[in-house]
C-alpha cells in the first residue's frame, strides 16, 4: 500500500536530511504506529505520503501510484484515498458536525443522495448518532476528534494517516479513539498513526516504527513505545 | 454547484466593504477607458466627417487684400481664367467650385447677425471686403502642399487656406482628451488589478481553514478556486454594468442632450450604437481584469 524505496528528504536550507535513505514497506490493512523524538522525521513521512513535499531522492509509492511521477493535477485523486486526523481535530468552527463531514464529500463533488447516505453511516460508526446538528464548540475534544475521523473516513479512504490524534485527549477519551481507529483499520483500511502516547502504543501491540534523526532504529511487527523522550 | 453558490453568497457579504471598494474603483476605471474609446470613435467620425470637405480655399484678391499678388486689387477676370487653368490642369486636383464674392456676403452675414459684435463687425465690412472663392477638393485630401504652393504665388489669388489647417487645434484637443482618459483609466486599471489580488488574498487568508481541509480531502484545484472566480466575476460584472450605466448617462445627457443640439454643426456626434459596442468592449475588459489577476494570485496563495 505505502513503499519509500531509499527516499532521502533534505529540506532547503538545511544540512542534515529530514529522511535519510529510508526504506519500508506498509501492507494493505496494516496498523502502524510512528514513534520517535521530535524532529526524527515523523512529520516528513507523512508529508511524503500525502505529497504535500516531494522526495530528494529515492521513490515513494502510495495507493499504487509513485507520487514523484504524480502530475500536481492527479493529487487530488491521491488525496481522496488516504484519510487524514491531526491532534487540533480541524475542524470548520461555523458549521454543524454533520455539515463538517459532509463538507468533505462536497468539495469533492460527491452527490446529495449520497452526502445523505454517507454521513449519517459514518456518524453512527464513530458514536456521534444524534449530535449531527451540533456545533464543534458544544463537543468535547473527543467528541471533535470523533467528528474529524468521520470527515476522514467518510469518503472510505484505503489509507488513514493519523498525525498524534491523542495529544489533546485525556487516558481515557483517547482509548476511545482509538478503538474507533482500530474499528477502521479492521475494514482493511491502513492505518498509520504517529504517537507520543507511550501507554497506548504498549497497549495496543501492532507494527512499531521508531525513527532517530531520519533513520529507522527499530521495527517490530509487534512492537512495544520503548523508548524515553 | 449549490454549496459553491452559499459559500459565494456568505463570503461576498463577509467582504462586503472589499468587494464594495473594488466595484467602486473598478467602476471608475471602466468608465473612462470607456469614455477614452468612445471619444476614439468621436476622433474616428469627426475625421470621417471632414475628410470629404478638407477641401482647399483659394481666395482671389479683394480691393484691400494685403499680399503681393495683389498689388493689381481686385482679380480679374485674365487673372481668375488663369488661376482655373492651373487647378484644371493640376493632376492633384478632383475638382473646384466657384463661390462669388456676393455669396461668400451674404454666408458671412447671415452667421455674423447672429450676435452684437457680428452686426458691428459686418458694418465695416462691405461686399467688397469679400473675395471670390474656388473650393477645390483635392484627391488625396493630405497632399495639398503641391497645389498650395502653386496656386498663391499666382497674381490675384490673395491667400490659400486649408480646413483642415482651421480644424487642427480640434482634431489635436480630441487627441489630447483621448490619451488623458486612457492613461487616467490605465493607471486606474493597475489600481483595479492590485485591489483585486488583495481581495484574494484576504479572502484566502480568512478561509485558510476550508481551504486547507479542502486541499486535505481532495477537492480539485477548480473547485478550490471556483469561489474566488465567481466572487470576482461578479464584481467585475457589477463593475461593468455600472460603468454601462455611467456611458449611457453620459451619452443621454451630454451627447444627446447638449452636444447634438448645440454644437451640431460641428460634426456629427457618436451614436447609441458606438457607445453600445464601447460598452461591450470594457465588459471584456472587466472580466479579463478580475480573472487574470484571480487565476494567478489563487494559484500563489492557495498553492492548488
Amino acid at each position: 500500500m505505502i513503499r519509500f524505496d531509499k527516499v532521502t528528504k533534505t529540506y532547503p536550507g538545511q544540512k542534515r536530511p529530514a529522511l535519510a535513505s529510508l526504506d519500508l514497506e506498509i501492507e494493505k490493512g496494516e496498523f502502524v504506529f510512528l514513534v520517535g523524538a521530535s524532529g526524527s522525521g515523523k512529520s516528513t513521512f507523512l508529508r511524503l505520503v500525502l505529497r504535500e513535499t516531494r522526495p530528494s531522492t529515492g521513490r515513494v509509492y502510495v495507493a499504487g501510484k509513485e507520487i514523484n511521477k504524480l502530475s500536481s493535477w492527479k493529487v487530488p485523486k491521491l488525496r481522496r484515498e488516504v484519510g487524514t486526523v491531526f491532534q487540533d481535530f480541524r475542524l470548520l468552527p461555523n458549521k454543524t458536525v454533520h455539515e463538517n463531514v459532509a463538507f468533505a464529500l462536497q468539495v469533492i463533488g460527491r452527490s446529495r443522495a449520497e452526502i445523505n447516505q454517507l454521513v449519517p453511516e459514518t456518524l453512527e460508526l464513530v458514536g456521534l448518532e444524534g449530535k449531527s446538528h451540533r456545533m464543534p464548540d458544544e463537543l468535547s475534544g473527543g467528541e471533535q476528534q470523533r467528528v474529524a475521523v468521520a470527515r476522514a473516513y467518510v469518503n472510505r479512504p484505503k489509507i488513514l494517516i493519523a498525525d498524534e490524534p491523542t495529544g489533546n485527549l485525556d487516558p481515557a477519551t483517547s482509548v476511545g479513539i482509538m478503538k474507533l481507529l482500530d474499528r477502521i483499520n479492521r475494514t482493511d483500511t491502513t492505518v498509520i498513526m504517529a504517537t507520543h502516547d507511550s501507554s497506548i502504543v504498549d497497549q495496543m501491540r501492532k507494527r512499531v516504527i521508531e525513527l532517530h534523526e531520519g533513520h529507522i532504529v527499530r521495527d517490530e511487527a509487534r512492537g512495544i513505545y520503548g523508548y524515553q523522550s | 454547484m449549490r454549496t459553491t453558490l452559499s459559500e459565494l453568497g456568505a463570503s461576498l457579504s463577509r467582504n462586503k466593504s472589499m468587494t464594495i471598494s473594488l466595484v467602486v474603483t473598478m467602476t471608475v476605471s471602466l468608465l473612462l477607458a470607456a469614455l477614452g474609446l468612445l471619444i476614439q470613435s468621436q476622433a474616428d467620425r469627426t475625421e470621417k466627417y471632414y475628410g470629404d470637405k478638407l477641401q482647399l480655399q483659394v481666395n482671389l484678391c479683394t480691393k484691400n487684400s494685403p499680399s503681393a499678388t495683389c498689388l493689381g486689387g481686385v482679380a480679374t477676370d485674365e487673372q481668375k481664367q488663369a488661376v482655373q487653368d492651373a487647378l484644371d490642369d493640376n493632376p492633384e486636383v478632383k475638382s473646384f467650385e466657384v463661390r462669388s464674392a456676393a455669396d461668400n456676403y451674404d454666408r458671412a452675414r447671415q452667421i455674423l447677425t447672429q450676435s452684437e459684435t457680428g452686426r458691428k463687425q459686418l458694418e465695416t465690412l462691405g461686399p467688397d471686403a469679400f473675395p471670390e472663392t474656388y473650393y477645390v477638393t483635392l484627391k488625396n485630401p493630405d497632399e495639398f502642399d503641391g497645389v498650395v504652393s502653386q496656386v498663391s504665388g499666382m497674381d490675384g489669388v490673395g491667400n490659400v487656406s486649408s480646413l483642415r489647417k482651421l480644424l487642427g487645434p480640434l482634431f489635436e484637443i480630441l487627441e489630447k482628451m483621448r490619451w488623458a482618459a486612457l492613461a487616467t483609466s490605465l493607471l486606474l486599471i493597475v489600481a483595479a488589478i492590485l485591489q483585486v489580488s488583495n481581495t484574494i488574498r484576504m479572502t484566502a487568508y480568512a478561509r485558510r481553514r476550508e481551504i486547507g481541509i479542502m486541499r486535505l480531502v481532495g477537492a480539485s484545484s477548480w473547485h478550490i478556486q471556483l469561489p474566488f472566480v465567481l466572487e470576482s466575476l461578479i464584481a467585475a460584472l457589477i463593475s461593468a454594468a455600472l460603468a454601462a450605466g455611467g456611458l449611457a448617462a453620459f451619452m443621454y445627457f451630454v451627447v444627446y442632450g447638449y452636444l447634438r443640439d448645440t454644437l451640431g454643426q460641428l460634426t456629427t456626434w457618436v451614436r447609441w450604437q458606438e457607445a453600445v459596442s464601447v460598452m461591450g468592449w470594457t465588459t471584456l475588459l472587466a472580466v479579463l481584469l478580475a480573472l487574470v489577476p484571480t487565476l494567478v494570485m489563487t494559484r500563489k496563495y492557495l498553492d492548488v
